[in-house]
């Protein structure tokens, strides 16, 4: 795949790239600005956002293919963003059904393995302060993960906004603690390691194996936390940006919750602290009131909804508000340019879907999906018929992302092809 | 999971293939093979991914030890070759079987459990028993262990990866953050605000009308009847000064409330479930609004860190308990028999009492129908009378689970329209004006003596650590410690204090590093001859899910846990008499023990209940949900510390459940001894007891309860292949290989133009799915007269066709439905009692029983058959055999 076009960021002033965004921003010395991951690579961030109960099929899918499609229900939030993202239906992972497979949606057709998210953090993020972060909005009493370890672990998420805050603008108390509780680690991690390598050396044959799990973490602990040290004292970006006094972690906040989180991944990507983050959009018993009304039901009674027009009215009305705050994400980001003129939206793949089909029937065919910015030419809804013939799979779509991000690959899950003809 | 096991494999053959370990098939054998298998099982069709096709087996090779331990299984089975193929002779069937039989039990010598690490419930238990920390959690987003096989403490399926170790060093940080903390920065006082807008609605608990918030309701249940600002969390444990507005709402319809109105005021945990009762939050102030203008009460209390507060309405005359709401209902009737009649009117809307209605009438929208009927000049008051039947149903329905619930959450509105109410205008919460203990901060003492001992006058920091570890390190590691390992983690401690850090830092950075220890975090480390410390460690995180307590050590240490007396008719067998004297102490005595907890949860899979929301067509809300998962883990427990016969399981002749839900769920009303002669009044009905009931009828025993009937759906609708598929792991042991890839999922069409036997029937013509359909359908399509919930139902749902459960079983024995298909198992009691042994070993030694432990495991079933086959024995033979004793 060819860069389409000369991509200036490589010689920019970061600062003018900046100044457009709302927050002040004191700049840490960072070199990955300047190198991206390859040469065919056209964009260097990636973002994946999931829903726990799906997306109302009905009106998530234009009705009409191609470019004059009529804006659905659910993505009207959208509208004014047309030609800045692509809808896609028909494409899934050929995954088992129910909400226990539901991780399908960034792990491919066997859930709980190398998420999508993960195999990229690995490939690009080399330099940035956070490999990636794993976020979560309205996450209640269940934990659960959508993104997924090479050894199939699922990551815990940060629910808190000010805890991924704390991380991204740490404070100098905070710094000094930290940096304490670094360095004292470090310094005695050899005398735990010389008493597990004499315990090693007294098991046998396979307990020795398995014990190599435990050197493996060990050994990827110390260098997390020596990539820590030296950048502890690098300079911190510090922001204007007003956290409110509470956490909004609380099911019923969701919405709140999710705003905070985008206004913050903004942040994140804008001051270059990671280049991959995931957020996911839990769903419980909440019951939403919007413009003072409360809804039918809970979230979750609600993607039950067989059929009721009531009850499908108001899921639609809570997915339209997830879409409310996702177009207002893209705008930040679209409104970050730098001095050629390429916004950090073209600079970043968003993929937006889920690992559920149909939650009222517990099907996870033909999953709900749209990509926005990462330079594509969008505007279109890529309709692809499953019953044919060597259909494109959602895994297909993937590689597609991945190159566009630089990375050389032509496998994902049960998919080796890519829809870089259909998509561009 | 499957494929780390597949990787597992591969890697060890290739090891393996370096020795050229494989052995000649003797001709014989051979001969017999190749007539009787290799028609499908050659290299060319490899039928279910199973090639015999080969004039050797490597014994030494994993793969084919399962390979071929499967082609036994078939053969004991008679399941294969199909019935349709050609058949060898009995001749010939048993000379496989004994090549195959004497080979297997070589090559699998007992043993062999990999390293286990602690899983989530084990280290949380672990660490609340080690350091006393009682209230002791991971973090919400701690990394989710992986099942094997069924079971989360696996040690092949225990794996640990980066993640985990991080995961294991922040806590570590925690935990030693709670026991030597670090000195706290002064904390910055602040001021909150919140009105109306900034609260909770939860459910009909409250409503907004202008400046004013009102509360109605009583109920113990915080979501019916508090409020709570969710958007304030207290970050220092201190004392803070609150203002709180509130008012009396009157209205002048004839409800006066002529006492204060009480305001009860809660601390409560911002991160706490919604689902909470009153009881467990604590009570801060309880302010007696007197006045309907609003006045404000200014108090100070203590608030932790992580708090918020809660408020409640004490003495409010609605309330969601259900005798009373119906007899509140009742004296409302009789002085207004139009208010009698528009509930009639909305509950039972055609005019029909057995079809009420009431989840619908749940809230607001309820209440706007019962008050147009209330106002309607031409309702009509034929039945609104105290003796009419339908008045009497009314107030049946008032008092019954749902009933009461979704008719006072419409009641609610009255109340919110009318008052009396509760008004609450706004509250400030101003500090911290000083920094308090929390309850954490005053067991830290105790705590930390558990840990470090006592110093003695003139004792140098160094010797104070190394006596510490002496005696903490032997707890922690749960076995003696070498003073090489003791000198290891002195020198963290010492090394911190040479830099000019305090003792408590030194003694901090110390915990934190003994809690990251492989010796820490794993068990089964030594070698395949356990010691009584190994043995010890097995058998309490096994029946106690906690590390060996006091009793334990002190055997452990004297090597007293495992001498043995003989045993049997002749002798012949050894008993390990305190083993099983332990065992029997450690077994619990109650469900909510983490053993039945875990153990039934994760073999009966009835842990996923709190992630299914039924159907709200089923009326089966949080509490039956509950209620039906403590049924099966109290039935559990009942057959184990009375040791009843493994039958009970299948065909007893009673449960665990309350009359209510015995009547609504299992359609039986069950006779009870009632005190004194007299009727069962409500609150008997509801009481979770023992109840009787006939063998041989529709429910009773694992597979007529509604946790399992639940499990083993999702809520919505019935998967016949799920519960086929169930009852072949879980039940009968036997469970069938995992579909073949690119097989799409037929997903039930709940709209319902076909019924799931048509659609399904799809499985059992094609070829490919036959082989494992013909055993999976069957026990599925058996339990189909249970819905989603558990209920007995003879038509499918939508499409009205009548059940057919009917069917065939492996062995050929025709089954007409689910009692038939209990007395089959109850005749073949052995088949399902193997099923829980090898299930109980499975979690009991974190390994899945190869060939020689599974007819080890057979050989004490057999024999427990002929005494008496009692659960509790079952289960005690169990824990003295080799399987269970070596590593």
């Amino acid at each position: 795949m060819k860069s389409k076009r000369p991509s200036a960021l490589h010689t920019i002033n970061r600062r003018l790239f900046l100044r457009a965004g709302t927050a002040t921003l004191a700049l840490p010395a960072l070199e990955a600005f300047s190198a991206p991951a390859s040469e065919t690579a056209t964009a260097r961030n990636f973002i994946s956002i999931g829903t726990w109960l799906g997306w109302h099929q009905n009106a998530f899918f234009p009705k009409e293919a191609g470019r004059d499609y009529l804006m659905p229900t659910t993505l009207q939030p959208l509208s004014g963003q047309r030609d800045q993202f692509t809808v896609f239906s028909g494409l899934d992972h050929r995954a088992p059904n129910g909400h226990g497979s539901w991780s399908n949606f960034l792990c491919g057709s066997r859930p709980e393995t190398y998420s999508l998210d993960q195999q990229i953090a690995d490939q690009i993020s080399g330099k940035t302060r956070f490999s990636s972060f794993e976020l979560t909005a309205g996450a209640g009493e269940v934990s659960k993960a959508m993104s997924f370890t090479k050894q199939g672990v699922g990551l815990p998420m940060i629910q808190r906004p000010s805890v991924f805050y704390k991380q991204l603008f740490i404070s100098e108390a905070d710094r000094t603690r930290s940096e304490y509780l670094l360095r004292s680690g470090q310094s005695s991690l050899d005398p735990v390691r010389e008493d597990a390598m004499r315990l090693q050396k007294s098991l046998t044959g396979r307990d020795s194996d398995k014990l190599e799990e435990y050197f493996e973490s060990f050994r990827a602990v110390e260098k997390r936390i020596g990539r820590q040290i030296e950048t502890i004292n690098d300079p911190v970006p510090t922001t204007s940006y007003k956290l409110p006094s509470y956490d909004p972690i609380t099911p019923n906040l969701q919405i709140e919750a999710e705003e905070i989180m985008y206004d913050l991944m903004t942040l994140a990507l804008e001051t270059e602290s990671t280049r991959v983050i995931s957020l996911f959009l839990h769903g419980l018993g909440q019951v939403f009131s919007f413009d003072g009304e409360a809804l039918s039901a809970g979230y979750h009674g609600l993607s039950h909804h067989g059929n009721d027009p009531v009850m499908i009215r108001d899921l639609v009305a809570i997915e339209t508000a997830h879409m409310h705050c996702f177009a207002g994400f893209l705008k930040q980001l679209s409104e970050k340019k730098n001095t050629a003129g390429k916004s950090l939206l073209d600079d970043t793949v968003i993929l937006l879907g889920t690992g559920m089909g149909d939650a009222s029937r517990h099907s996870n065919a033909n999953l709900p999906t749209l990509v926005a910015g990462g330079g594509f030419n969008h505007g279109s809804h890529i309709a692809i018929d499953a019953e044919k013939k060597d259909a494109p799979l959602l895994g297909d779509l993937y590689i597609t992302l991945m190159q566009r991000l630089g990375l050389e690959t032509d496998n994902f899950s049960n998919a080796s092809h890519n829809m870089n003809q259909l998509f561009s | 999971m499957k494929l780390r096991f597949l990787t597992f494999v591969c890697s060890l053959s290739t090891l393996a293939g370096s020795w050229v370990s494989a052995e000649e098939i003797p001709a014989p054998i051979q001969k017999i093979i190749s007539n009787s298998c290799l028609e499908c099982h050659d290299a060319d069709s490899e039928k279910g991914d199973v090639n015999l096709d080969s004039a050797t087996i490597d014994w030494k090779n994993i793969q084919d030890l399962d390979i071929w331990q499967r082609a036994l299984n078939a053969i004991d089975e008679g399941t294969m070759p199909p019935p349709d193929e050609a058949q060898p002779t009995e001749e010939e069937r048993n000379s496989l079987f004994a090549f195959l039989d004497e080979n297997l039990l070589e090559h699998t010598p007992i043993g062999g459990t990999l390293p286990r690490r602690l899983n989530k419930a084990e280290y949380e238990a672990t660490i609340r028993d080690l350091v006393q920390l009682s209230k002791f959690k991971l973090p919400l987003g701690f990394p989710k262990d992986t099942e094997y096989h069924g079971f989360d403490n696996v040690g092949e399926g225990l794996v640990l990866s980066p993640p985990h170790l991080n995961a294991y060093t922040e806590v570590a940080r925690e935990i030693a953050d709670q026991i030597f903390p670090p000195e706290r920065a002064a904390p910055k006082i602040q001021k909150w605000e919140a009105g109306p807008e900034d609260m909770v609605l939860s459910f009909s608990a409250a409503t907004v009308h202008g400046d004013a918030l009102r509360l109605v309701s009583r109920s113990v249940d915080i979501m019916r009847s508090c409020t709570w600002p969710s958007r304030i969390e207290i970050g220092d444990s201190g004392t803070y000064q609150m203002s709180v507005s509130a008012s009396k709402f009157l209205a002048d319809t004839g409800h006066p409330f002529e006492e204060p109105m009480l305001l009860a005021v809660y601390a409560r945990p911002v991160s706490a479930t919604d689902r909470s009762t009153i009881r467990s939050f604590r009570l801060l102030k309880e302010i007696s609004v007197k006045t309907e203008s609003p006045e404000v009460t200014t108090f100070e209390a203590d608030l932790y860190k992580g708090e918020t507060l809660l408020f409640h309405w004490a003495n409010a005359e609605m309330t969601h308990a259900h005798a009373e709401l119906s007899a509140q209902f009742e004296e409302w009737f009789k002085t207004d028999p139009r208010f009698l009649a528009a509930w009639q009117k909305a509950v039972f809307r055609a005019g029909d009492i057995r079809n009420p209605q009431t989840t619908s009438l749940r809230g607001r929208n309820g209440w706007d129908i019962v008050s147009k009927h209330w106002a309607d000049p031409d309702l009509d008051l034929s039945e609104a009378t105290m003796d009419s039947k339908m008045t009497k149903r009314f107030l049946q329905i008032a008092d019954s689970n749902n009933g009461t619930f979704n008719l006072a959450d419409a009641l609610c509105h009255f109340y919110h329209n009318n008052g009396p109410a509760l008004e609450f205008h706004h509250l400030t919460v101003e500090g911290p004006s000083k920094l308090v203990e929390s309850p954490a901060d005053k067991a830290r003492e105790n705590i930390r003596q558990r840990i470090t001992g006592v110093r003695k006058e003139g004792q140098s920091q160094e010797d104070f650590a190394r006596e510490m570890l002496k005696s903490f390190l032997p707890r922690a590691f749960r076995r003696p410690v070498s003073d090489e390992t003791i000198a290891s983690y002195l020198t963290i401690a010492t090394r911190h204090w040479d830099e000019g850090h305090s003792l408590d830092e030194g003694l901090h950075l110390l915990l934190r590093n003994i809690l990251i220890s492989p010796r820490f975090l794993y068990r089964s480390l030594g070698p395949e001859k356990m010691d009584d410390f190994d043995l010890a460690t097995r058998l309490s995180y096994f029946l106690a899910q906690r590390p060996p307590d006091a009793t334990l050590r002190d055997l452990a240490e004297r090597n007293r846990l495992s001498p043995t007396i003989p045993a049997g008719p002749n002798g012949e067998r050894k008993e390990y008499w305190v083993l099983r004297r332990e065992a029997e102490r450690l077994l619990p005595t109650r469900e909510t023990a983490p053993f039945i907890q875990s153990f039934v949860g994760q073999w009966l899979d009835t842990e996923t209940l709190s992630g299914i929301m039924p159907d709200p067509k089923f009326r089966f809300e949080e509490d039956s949900t509950r209620l039906a998962k403590r049924e099966t883990e109290r039935f559990f427990l009942e057959i184990l510390a009375k040791n009843l016969p493994m039958t009970d399981f299948i065909d007893p002749d009673f449960t665990f459940t309350s009359v209510n839900f015995a009547a609504r769920n299992y359609g039986f009303t069950p006779r009870i001894a009632k005190a004194g002669g007299n009727k069962l009044d409500t609150k008997a009905k509801a009481e979770f007891q023992r109840i009787g009931m006939k063998r041989g009828g529709r429910y009773g025993g694992l597979l007529g309860q509604a946790a399992i009937l639940m499990a083993t759906a999702n809520g919505v609708d019935t998967q016949p292949v799920i519960r086929g598929v169930w009852v072949l792991e879980n039940i009968l042991g036997t469970p069938p290989p995992p579909p073949p890839k690119n097989v799409p999922a037929l997903t039930p069409d709940t709209q319902g133009a076909t019924t799931p036997r048509e659609l399904l029937s799809a499985h059992t013509r094609e070829a490919a799915c036959a082989g494992c359909h013909q055993r999976i359908d069957p026990v599925g399509y058996v339990l189909e007269n249970y819905d989603p919930v558990g209920r007995w139902r003879t038509e499918w749902p939508v499409s009205n066709a009548k059940i057919d459960p009917s069917g065939t079983l492996p062995d050929g024995t025709e089954i007409k439905d689910a009692i038939e298909f209990k007395s089959w198992l109850v005749e073949n009691i052995d088949l399902f009692s193997q099923c829980l042994a090898e299930k109980l070993m499975i979690y009991a030694t974190g390994r899945v029983p190869n060939y020689a432990e599974t007819r080890e495991i057979e050989e004490i079933v057999k024999r427990n058959h002929e005494t008496g086959n009692g659960f509790r024995d079952l289960l005690l033979s169990l824990i003295e055999s080799e399987t269970f004793r070596t590593k």
